[in-house]
C-alpha cells in the first residue's frame, strides 16, 4: 500500500506513506489512484505532506492519474507539498494542470 | 549478489512442516509454510516466493491441482515449482514433469541433499537472469544509439554539444537529437518520457518519431513556429492510445544562422539557462507550455532571443537538478545554476569534465541531459 486514505468532508484523502516518491512506487500508486476513481470517488486530494523527493517516474504516474480522473470525471488535487517539490511543480508548469493547496484541511473544504 | 531465497512449503502434515522448515530456516532460508493449497493461496497474494516446494498427496486441492491453479494464473506461473513426494513412482512423476515441475524431491532425501539441491536450483535461476539482463542490455545499448545523437551538427557560426548519462546505465527515458533541415535552420531536441529504464526508453522512440515528423512536415509547409510544432505533436500524442498514457517533457529550440537567433518552445521542461555574454548575465529562460499529452491545449509558447558572440544556452533534463544529501534525495534548479557559473567563460568540455557532472555518474539518481548551444562567431 502506497496511499492511506480516509474521508474528510466529502473529499477523499488518499496520503502518500513513502519519504521518496521515485520509480519503485510509481507503478503501485498508479493503480491503487485508479482503484480509487474506479470506486466512484470524484474529489481527490493527494497528500503530500510526508514526502521529501518525487522523481519523474512518479510525476508521470500522477499526471497519467489525472488524465484517467479527468477522463471519469473526478478532480484530483495536491496538498502539503514541501518547498522542493512546489517548486518542481511550478518549474514544470504542473500547476497549471493540478490545484495546489498548502494544506489538506484547506483542500478538503476546497478554499482557494 | 546475496541469492535471495524465499520458499514457500506447502504440506498437509505439520510435523513434515515444521521439520522441513525448520532444516531450511537454519540454512538461510526464508520459510512461508502453507498446510494446505488454499492456504498457499492465499499467502501468495501477499509475497512472492523464489521457489515452492508441495507434497502431492494433500485433502481437498492436491498437489497437482494447485500446480495447475497456478498455471493458470499469469503472476504464479513463472515461480519456480517442485513437488516433495513420498513416493518413488515414475507414472506420478511423469504427470508431475507435464505440470512444469521443476523438479522432485523424495520425502527422504537426507535434509543436506534437500538443501544443496535447492540452492543449485536457485543459483542456476539467478544467473540465467543475470545473463539475460545483461544481453538485453547489450542490446538495447547498441540500439540507444538512436536516442541519443552519434555525432554533433556543424550549424554555422554556432557550437552544439551535448552531455548524457544514463540511469544506472541502463537506456532510459530521455532523448535527444539535433535535425539538420538547412544550411540556415537546425533543430535542438531534449525530451524526457517520465520513467527510467526500459518502460521510458522504449516509448522514448515513439515520442521522437512524432516529433522529427512533426518538425519536417511543418518546415515543408514553411512552418517555421516551433510553437506550432509542439501543438502538432502535443494534439497527435494526446489522442494516440499508445502513448497517451505515458507522459513526456521537451525543449525545442530552432536555431536561425542567418538572423543569428533562437526560437525556444517548451512542453513541461524545466527553464532553460541563457547567458548573455556581453553583460556577464545568467537567467532562467521559461516557457508556458504543458506537458506532451497532457491536455488537448497544451498552453504553449515561444520566444525569440538574438545570440551575441559568446552567448551560451544550456538545455537539460531535471536529472541534472536532483541530488542527494544527508537527508535524502532533493530537487533544486539552482545547484545546476550555481554548477555552471564558474564555468560560463571556459570551454563546455571543461564543465563535462567537472565535479558536479562527474558526481552525476557517480550517485545514480535518473537520467541525466545537458545540452550546450554557444554563438561562436558575429
Amino acid at each position: 500500500m502506497i496511499l492511506v486514505t480516509n474521508i474528510y468532508n466529502e473529499a477523499l484523502i488518499a496520503a502518500i506513506e513513502v519519504k521518496e516518491a521515485n520509480l519503485t512506487v510509481s507503478d503501485g500508486f498508479k493503480d491503487e489512484m485508479t482503484a480509487l476513481i474506479d470506486k466512484g470517488n470524484k474529489y481527490i486530494v493527494v497528500n503530500f505532506e510526508g514526502v521529501i523527493y518525487v522523481d519523474s517516474s512518479f510525476l508521470g504516474a500522477l499526471v497519467s492519474s489525472l488524465k484517467y480522473a479527468i477522463a471519469n470525471q473526478t478532480e484530483i488535487v495536491v496538498a502539503g507539498l514541501n518547498k522542493d517539490v512546489s517548486g518542481l511543480f511550478q518549474l514544470i508548469r504542473l500547476d497549471k494542470a493540478f490545484k495546489i493547496y498548502p494544506s489538506v484541511i484547506e483542500a478538503a473544504e476546497r478554499k482557494s | 549478489m546475496a541469492v535471495s531465497k524465499k520458499i514457500l512449503l506447502v504440506d498437509d502434515n505439520p510435523l513434515v512442516l515444521e521439520m522441513m522448515g525448520r532444516a531450511l530456516a537454519k540454512e538461510g532460508f526464508n520459510c512461508l509454510k502453507a498446510n494446505s493449497a488454499n492456504e498457499a493461496m492465499t499467502i501468495l497474494e501477499q509475497q512472492r516466493p523464489d521457489i515452492i516446494l508441495s507434497d502431492y498427496h494433500m485433502p481437498d486441492v492436491d498437489g497437482f491441482a494447485f500446480r495447475q491453479n497456478l498455471i493458470a494464473v499469469p503472476a504464479y506461473k513463472d515461480i519456480p515449482f517442485m513437488f516433495l513426494t513420498s513416493e518413488d513412482d515414475n507414472e506420478l512423476m511423469l504427470k508431475g514433469i507435464n505440470l512444469e515441475a521443476v523438479d522432485y524431491i523424495l520425502k527422504d532425501t537426507p535434509l543436506p541433499v534437500v538443501v544443496t539441491k535447492l540452492n543449485n536450483f536457485l543459483s542456476t535461476v539467478r544467473e540465467q537472469h543475470e545473463r539475460t539482463l545483461k544481453e538485453l542490455s547489450v542490446a538495447a545499448m547498441a540500439l540507444n544509439l538512436h536516442s541519443v545523437p552519434q555525432k554533433l551538427p556543424v550549424i554555422k557560426g554556432f557550437e552544439a554539444d551535448f552531455w548524457h548519462k544514463p540511469f544506472q546505465n541502463y537506456p532510459g527515458g530521455d532523448f535527444i537529437d539535433f535535425i539538420t533541415i538547412d544550411a540556415r535552420y537546425t533543430f535542438i531536441i531534449l525530451g524526457d518520457v517520465m520513467g527510467k529504464k526500459w518502460g521510458a526508453w522504449y516509448f522514448s522512440f515513439g515520442f521522437l518519431s512524432y516529433i522529427r515528423a512533426a518538425v519536417r512536415i511543418c518546415i515543408a509547409e514553411g512552418n517555421f513556429s516551433t510553437k506550432s510544432i509542439l501543438q502538432k505533436i502535443n494534439a497527435v500524442v494526446y489522442h494516440d492510445p499508445v502513448v497517451n498514457d505515458v507522459l513526456s517533457s521537451l525543449s525545442l529550440v530552432m536555431v536561425d544562422t542567418q538572423a543569428a537567433s533562437i526560437t525556444y518552445s517548451g512542453a513541461g521542461d524545466l527553464p532553460l539557462l541563457y547567458y548573455n555574454a556581453l553583460n556577464d548575465e545568467l537567467k532562467q529562460i521559461g516557457s508556458s507550455g504543458m506537458l506532451l499529452g497532457l491536455m488537448p491545449d497544451g498552453d504553449f509558447d515561444e520566444q525569440t532571443i538574438a545570440l551575441n558572440t559568446g552567448d551560451r544556452l544550456f538545455i537539460f533534463t531535471d536529472g541534472i537538478i536532483d541530488f542527494e544529501d544527508t537527508d535524502g534525495k532533493k530537487t533544486d534548479y539552482n545547484t545546476f545554476t550555481r554548477a555552471i557559473t564558474p564555468y560560463l567563460k571556459q570551454p563546455f568540455a571543461t564543465f563535462k569534465k567537472s565535479d558536479f557532472l562527474q558526481d552525476k555518474i557517480v550517485a545514480h539518481i535518473d537520467d541525466c541531459s545537458l545540452i550546450h548551444l554557444q554563438k561562436t562567431i558575429q
